[in-house]
């Protein structure tokens, strides 16, 4: 900053500098051709008849130079540029010049001919009485100057400028970092500080040196670095906690799920076989084995729902914690799948076809393969529609297995959070299904792995998940869970 | 800093390139215009004693040296008088010096009254005048008789009394 | 009547599975310790064992162990988890199946009876390969002469394999089929029991003469 701030300084003066050379150049040019007007024509005048004849007009014109005009009346005379550009004296300078009262004056106005500068001075020729007072004389004179060798001047002025630049500059370069190192190099360790906070690095100080406003600053910073760090830490901690907390949480909540799970099946029980036998009891009484039959059905069915949450909370507990045990054997995804329809009673709902001899053997942990299949195939008898293809393919190193429905396919809004942990694509029919984690689980199975689950939907709308597994099992990271 | 540097390259090309180079401008005032166009040349006589101005229709100005022989020529058929004696040369020097006139007559002192030498002073000076002279001038006159000192009242540096 | 051992130290998770247990017509003996489980065991001699893993004192695991030195009733772990250690350390132990807690009762009872399922007495009468003689009436197997003790689930496993020898059968359908697993089966407990029933008839239980694995499929009884 500092060395631009020098950088700027000196080409200022430089550009102001070359600036008020070339305008005092031009109008000292300027002036110098219009005092020779004057001059030339005053010395010219006295020999020269008034009122000018058509000879005296050109004996003007002639003492004023090569391009010149002299104009009395209707009559004038003219030479160089004059005749060759009409336009050369404005209709302003002529009104300047025409209407000037005494004691009269000249006028200049720089022109542009053909991308060449001209001045042209115009003056009106005065009469001047023994005693000094003047009138007009109606003649005119002007002259026009090419001012091209000033241009030269100001374009040579401006190099000297530029190159005096060229050699000052670097110095003031120099000066100016000079300056910087030692005044601006703490900013910068600073400011390079604040960079490596922003980029996650904590550990990142400044020492603070000196007592001023900058050494305070620099303490500043690091005491929110300090903090920034601790809060880090315990957010770490409350993370960890957090994770450990669903963990222990669901794992404590086993214990008096499992007696609610038997006592309402009990209970549950109990009224189904009741309510038959006893068809004499009175209405109201019969009422009230009816509220306390639906609600011992209800406990029974939200208690298998809460048991179903609680497993798949700590799957994915295990998931986060990475102490998801992976127990990778050659299998078959084929009979995988197979054995994972036929055990669940879809086989009238799913096809399953596969290339003709192809190798769909991979490393991988069956019962996981499993519960992907289960709640890919799940999921498409939910929300999609019958029938579901599951579909294999081969390559030398991964297999790939498709399951499509022919439902509706999935939201384009939905698609992006699909595997996003309780989502639901309809809040309004999910609540007597799955926990919201089942495809997540399945996400987390297939990436454990090594490999990855998309979802998409079919050209005729359907949805299509698709898991790509290597053939080589569980990567690096999958085998550290 | 590469950055920097092509910042100042910008910035001097900028005032290399930039408005130095002569632009076309409005009409602006110059000197004073200038002068020395007349008819004629006036030339002074003696009306009765009094100094008088007489224009003479030479359709220009001329120089002071053409006005003062011409004044040496007399007042011709006009009526009036001249203090200057008649003589055969009119050949007259005039040298315009910082700021005083220099009129060397080809006359002797005896040749011209104390109003002849204001004559002769207002003519010149009438002519200097008129050619964009300053007024202020002074004018010399030096007679072929006594060398040009200060120290005689007639070779003096003197103004012409009507101007 | 089948009679049922219920080790379980929670009082309530204890009283709750006895009475729904009890409903499917099981007589109930209960024990809130391993080492009050295992005196009622020999005190009782119940059909089967449904044993939580998770006990102070003697934990499950050595309570298995020990049931296991000399008797072959059928024994179904309670396991809190799935996914660790529990279920194979319990499965190595001698445990033929596991249930997770929180279990429905409808399912242990399908279990129960499942584990505790006679081997069907295929009418062919004896198997002999090798050395290994399987009667299938009479529901014995002797190596060599020597009869070999086997757990239903061991009997029913080698029953099943070696009904059509050199056939593939894959886990789930052994789990199907031995384990009465209709759904989301471990295959832990077929290899787990094909490793038992190996220790027991094998000579070299590394390089297996009656039960072959076939890599990627599953199991199949018969000779490479």
């Amino acid at each position: 900053m500092f060395v631009l701030i020098a950088v700027l300084g000196a080409s200022a003066a430089a550009w102001a500098g070359a600036q008020y050379a070339s305008r005092a150049l031009t109008d000292s040019s300027q002036q110098q051709h219009a005092d020779a007007l004057v001059a030339q024509v005053t010395a010219a005048a006295p020999t020269v008849e008034y009122p000018p004849s058509r000879d005296a007009l050109d004996q003007l014109r002639a003492a004023v130079g090569p391009h010149a005009l002299a104009v009395y009346q209707d009559a004038q005379s003219a030479s160089g540029i004059f005749i060759a550009q009409d336009g050369l004296i404005t209709s302003d300078l002529r009104d300047a010049v025409a209407n000037a009262t005494a004691p009269g004056g000249t006028f200049t106005q720089r022109v542009m001919v053909e991308d060449t500068p001209w001045v042209v001075i115009g003056a009106p020729v005065m009469l001047t009485a023994p005693d000094g007072t003047r009138s007009p004389s109606g003649v005119e004179v002007y002259r026009a100057q090419d001012l091209s060798p000033v241009d030269a001047d100001i374009d040579a002025l401006t190099r000297a400028a530029i190159g005096t630049s060229a050699l000052v500059l670097p110095v003031a370069v120099l000066l100016a970092l000079l300056a910087s190192r030692t005044v601006l190099a703490p900013v910068r360790r600073l400011r390079t500080t604040a960079r490596r906070l922003a980029d996650g690095d904590l550990n990142a100080r400044t020492h603070p040196r000196g007592v001023d406003e900058l050494a305070q600053l620099t303490s500043t910073v690091n005491e929110m670095a300090e903090s920034l760090q601790q809060s880090m830490v315990s957010m770490a901690r409350i993370q960890d906690d957090a994770r450990r907390f669903a963990a222990d949480v669901s794992h404590e909540l086993r214990t008096p799920l499992s007696t609610l799970t038997a006592a309402v099946e009990v209970l549950d029980d109990a009224f189904q076989h009741r309510s038959a036998p006893h068809p004499g009891t009175d209405a109201s009484t019969s009422t009230d084995t009816d509220a306390a039959q639906e609600s011992a059905r209800m406990a029974l069915v939200e208690t298998r729902r809460l048991v179903r949450l609680v497993e798949d909370i700590m799957e994915i507990a295990r998931f986060d914690a990475g102490t998801a045990a992976m127990r990778l054997e050659p299998t078959d995804l084929l009979a995988l799948a197979r054995d994972c329809v036929r055990s669940r009673g879809w086989t009238q709902d799913v096809t399953l076809t596969s290339p003709e001899g192809a190798d769909l053997v991979v490393q991988a942990d069956r019962r996981r393969l499993d519960v992907v299949l289960a709640n890919l195939v799940g999921n498409a008898r939910r929300h999609g529609a019958p029938p579901v293809r599951i579909a294999f393919s081969a390559a030398p190193d991964a297999v790939e297995v498709t399951v499509a429905d022919s439902g509706p396919g999935i939201g384009e809004d939905v698609l992006p959070r699909i595997f996003t942990r309780f989502y639901k694509a309809d809040a309004a029919r999910t609540r007597s299904h799955g926990s919201g984690l089942g495809l997540a689980i399945a996400w987390e199975n297939t990436a454990l792995h090594g490999g990855s689950l998309t979802a998409a939907n079919t050209p005729d709308g359907g949805a299509q998940f698709t898991m790509w597994l290597p053939r080589a099992g569980s990567t690096p990271e999958g085998e550290e869970r | 800093m590469t950055r920097w540097l092509r910042h100042v390259a910008l910035l001097v090309a900028l005032a290399g390139v930039g408005s130095c180079a002569v632009q076309p401008s409005p009409v602006e005032q110059g000197p004073q215009a200038p002068t020395g166009l007349a008819p004629g040349v006036t030339l002074y006589f003696l009306d009765d004693g009094d100094l008088v101005p007489q224009e003479r229709q030479t359709r220009r100005l001329g120089s002071m040296q053409e006005a003062v022989s011409l004044l040496l020529t007399g007042p011709g058929g006009s009526g009036l008088a001249t203090g200057i004696a008649e003589v055969a040369v009119h050949t007259t020097h005039v040298t315009v010096g910082e700021d005083v006139i220099d009129v060397r007559l080809p006359l002797p002192t005896g040749d011209v009254t104390s109003d002849g030498v204001d004559q002769i002073v207002c003519t010149v000076l009438a002519t200097h005048v008129q050619a964009g002279g300053s007024p202020e001038m002074q004018v010399r006159l030096t007679f072929t008789d006594v060398p040009a000192t200060n120290s005689n009242p007639l070779t003096e540096p003197r103004t012409c009394p009507l101007l | 009547m089948t009679s049922v051992l219920l080790i379980e130290d929670d009082p309530l998770v204890r009283r709750s599975l006895e009475l729904a247990l009890g409903r499917y017509g099981y007589t109930m003996i209960t024990a809130a310790t391993g080492e009050n489980g295992l005196s009622r065991f020999t005190e009782e001699a119940p059909d089967i064992v449904v044993l939580d893993l998770m006990l102070p004192g003697i934990d499950g695991f050595e309570v298995c162990r020990r049931l296991r030195l000399d008797s072959q009733a059928p024994i179904i772990m309670l396991t809190a988890r799935t996914d660790d250690l529990d279920v194979v350390g319990g499965l190595e132990a001698g445990a033929d199946d596991y249930v997770v807690k929180p279990v429905q009762p409808a399912v242990l009872d399908a279990r129960i009876r499942a584990v505790l399922r006679r081997a069907v007495s295929d009418l062919d009468g004896v198997r002999s390969h090798g050395s290994l003689r399987i009667d299938t009436e009479s529901l014995t197997v002797t190596l060599g002469g020597a009869p070999v003790p086997m757990t239903p689930t061991e009997l029913r496993l080698l029953l099943t394999l070696s009904r059509s020898p050199g056939r593939v059968f894959s886990r789930q359908q052994l789990l199907e089929e031995v384990w009465g697993h209709g759904y989301l089966g471990d295959s832990r407990l077929v290899d787990n029991g094909i490793m038992r029933l190996r220790a027991k008839i094998e000579d070299d239980p590394a390089h297996p003469e009656y039960v072959q694995t076939v890599r990627g499929f599953g199991y199949r009884f018969g000779p490479v």
